[in-house]
């Protein structure tokens, strides 16, 4: 795979193509992030900046308010969140508790709509850059997967950075999330983070 | 600014008193991503001048009422360190001068930030002066620009600035302060160097029309070296990921 760094400005195509995050001007289509760039299959990966919402994204959150059946909940983006409550459902959120929820709608690129909440109880909250999430779950959530197995903690990654985890070592998972975190970019990531999670349950 | 009676020899021979050419930089250093706390980062060392940029944001605008439904604001500041200098110019706290480039930066990067995907939000720009000697609004642009970039905010190009002047019947660019104080003219230029467009230009003394043009065609030529450094700069930080792997 052919893949280059590009940079805000760097010309990706003579054509104006629609590629996500890259810009046309003029007939030509520019890079506006600084991200990799990958020939063949035409995208653009970003390697730095924020959570952009997309329809069917699974967010973490906490609510931080409500309004008679909406509620709000932060999820570390600048825009507003909000949960609006069903009328079948009979389920009251308290403000401080933690949910995990479904981007149901994006409006004006700001007001995100949730649905399909679900509350989660205790556990801990791990902040983590939103561009590395994807390295996280890992393809076909297998990163996620092998982590919530050998640590035995119950963990739920949203698209917006938060990573909520309850039980098990979760000291081992923050580490290895970490390990993650820095070292996105390099190659055979996975056997790195099952020789790091072997070694740590074999010595707790 | 203006010429003055004590006016020391700045060029002898074709050489300017630090052993440049007149289309000779200073020496520039720029390094990316050097702040843990910030979102984006950069320090750039250019000749005497050491500037740190920090960004941070995309975020919720506050207070509440600066807020605009339909962009992002930019909020910019620029300050000199207390030790930065070596008389009193320009020295610590929000002066005349520091509003006044703070302003000029935030207008410079109004035009290149794609304010539009970020509705409603606030970007900090944070442009500190560690050691100054000529040139730091134009190094604090350059250096902003980078920030920007590392922390992945969406912009149309990566700009950069340098000023040009001139000394008796001569133009130089990338002035340092002694060259500054004693100069007939002084003129810092921001570039986007995608398209050339100009996004910062003021200008100290007097320039005649063709010497204004001659000067922008030095700072376009010079600039090619600056983007290059800029492009580099970002490159290192993550060039481990151009090997086929990555996310």
């Amino acid at each position: 795979m052919a893949r280059q760094i590009v940079i805000p400005g760097d010309l990706v195509a003579e054509q104006a193509l629609k590629i996500e995050h890259s810009y046309i001007d003029n007939g030509k289509t520019y890079a506006k992030v600084l991200g990799l760039l990958d020939t063949e299959k035409g995208t653009i990966v970003p390697l730095e900046g924020i959570w952009s919402p997309r329809i069917g994204d699974t967010v973490v959150g906490i609510v931080t308010g409500m309004r008679s059946t909406v509620y709000e909940v932060d999820l570390d983006f600048f825009g507003r969140s909000i949960l609006i409550g069903s009328k079948y459902d009979r389920h009251t959120y308290k403000i401080g508790e933690v949910i995990e929820a479904e981007v149901k709608d994006v409006e004006d690129r700001k007001t995100i709509i949730l649905t399909r909440p679900q509350s989660l109880f205790g556990g801990t909250i791990l902040s983590v850059k939103p561009t590395k999430i994807p390295r996280v779950i890992g393809k076909a959530n297998t990163m996620v997967q092998q982590i919530a197995a050998m640590t035995k903690s119950n963990i739920i990654v949203g698209n917006n950075g938060l990573v909520w985890m309850k039980g098990g070592d979760i000291g081992l998972a923050t580490a290895a999330i970490r390990k993650i975190e820095s070292e996105a970019h390099t190659q055979g990531l996975t056997e790195q983070i099952k020789m790091m999670l072997e070694k740590g349950t074999t010595n707790a | 600014m203006a010429s003055k009676a004590d006016k020391p020899e700045l060029i002898i021979g074709n050489k300017r008193l630090d052993g440049r050419g007149f289309n000779d930089l200073r020496p520039l250093k720029v390094e990316a991503s050097v702040l843990k706390n910030a979102d984006g980062s950069a320090y750039v060392e250019w000749g005497n001048n050491k500037i740190l940029a920090a960004v941070f944001g995309p975020k919720e605008a506050m207070p509440k009422h600066v807020q605009d439904p339909v962009k992002a604001i930019i909020k910019c500041k620029y300050s000199m360190a207390p030790f930065s200098s070596m008389g009193e110019h320009g020295r610590s706290g929000p002066n005349r001068r520091a509003i006044e480039i703070s302003k000029v930066t935030r207008e410079a990067f109004e035009n290149v930030v794609m304010l539009n995907d970020y509705p409603g939000s606030e970007i900090d720009i944070f442009i500190e002066v560690l050691q100054s000697d000529g040139g730091t609004r134009a190094a604090g642009i350059t250096a902003a620009a980078v920030a920007l970039a590392s922390a992945g905010i969406h912009m149309k190009d990566l700009i950069y600035a340098v000023s040009v002047g001139k000394i008796g019947e001569e133009l130089v660019i990338d002035m340092n302060m002694i060259e500054d104080n004693y100069s007939d003219s002084d003129m810092p230029m921001a570039i986007s160097p995608r398209n050339g467009d100009v996004l910062l230009l003021q200008m100290d003394g007097i320039m005649s029309k063709s010497e204004v043009k001659k000067g922008m065609a030095m700072v376009l030529e010079a600039g090619k070296a600056i983007s290059k450094i800029q492009k580099d700069a970002l490159n290192k930080v993550y060039s481990r990921g151009e090997n086929g792997n990555g996310v």
